[in-house]
């Protein structure tokens, strides 16, 4: 069980949807507690996840479902809190990661009709490396729903602490132990 | 900035006023300034709650009637149907 009062903590974009889209009620209980105390802390790069996302569905579903795309965009960024930017230190350590681990610990993800490409799974694993050094950077515990990237990458700057002069390691939370 | 002060009358739970006396007498303050003080606090907190839930709410407003496929690339998992093998 993690504490909301240990926080301020890192969102990454996996688990600000599974706090609200997999919330159980003891969840939610957690979350509002941690939003007594703290704002959620994010990553620019999952601002940019989500907004490719949105703008990918409002040209890809049926005109008469725009408009509720649009507000369900609008929505999320009028509540957004704490957005960390991509600044040199960050992006210094980040290509620290990409050289220890250039290539994604894990295979691209697939489901009997979909499946993504190569491209789209690198792609992805850089933006985590992003995400991973900008919590490493401010010292910040990540919580996050994707422990085949996070758990390599908090045990790969384990492995290489002389690549991360003056930094501690990452603190990975997978969201799912918070309760 | 100090703020200003109103005087009033309020009827309070006896049970309440008891505690906030006993309060007073051992922090060595007048009853007025430990019942401003609970109900500074209690405003406080009542405000972040309220905060609290309007995140909440805005959340599930940005990611409400969504399937799981379309959820995968709000968050940044792009899947592309699968081709058929020839």
């Amino acid at each position: 069980m993690i504490d909301p009062a240990w926080g301020p903590f890192l969102f990454d974009t996996s688990a600000e949807s599974w706090l609200i889209r997999k919330a159980t009620p003891a969840v939610e209980a957690w979350l509002l507690k941690y939003l007594d105390r703290h704002r959620i802390h994010i990553s620019a790069i999952t601002v940019a996840e989500r907004m490719r996302g949105y703008s990918m569905l409002r040209t890809s579903v049926e005109p008469e479902r725009r408009f509720a795309i649009d507000v369900a965009r609008a929505s999320y960024l009028s509540q957004l809190g704490e957005v960390r930017p991509l600044d040199a230190g960050t992006a210094a350590a980040a290509g620290e990661l990409l050289a220890l681990l250039p290539n994604p610990p894990s295979p691209p993800r697939r489901n009997h009709r979909l499946a993504e490409s190569q491209q789209e799974r690198l792609a992805r694993w850089r933006f985590d490396c992003l995400i991973a050094a900008t919590a490493l950077v401010l010292g910040m515990p990540l919580l996050h729903n994707n422990p085949e990237d996070f758990e390599a990458i908090a045990s790969a700057i384990e492995r290489s602490p002389a690549h991360f002069p003056g930094l501690s390691g990452l603190h990975a939370i997978r969201c799912t132990l918070i309760v | 900035m100090k703020s200003s002060k109103r005087r009033t009358t309020l009827t309070l739970p006896a049970d309440a006023l008891r505690d906030a006396e006993k309060i007073a007498r051992a922090r060595h303050l007048n009853l007025s300034a430990v019942v401003a003080e609970a109900m500074v606090n209690g405003l406080k907190m009542q405000a972040s709650a309220s905060r609290s839930n309007e995140v909440l709410e805005g959340y599930r407003r940005a990611f409400q009637g969504f399937s799981e496929d379309e959820m995968a690339i709000l968050d940044g998992v792009i899947l592309e149907p699968v081709k058929a093998k020839a």
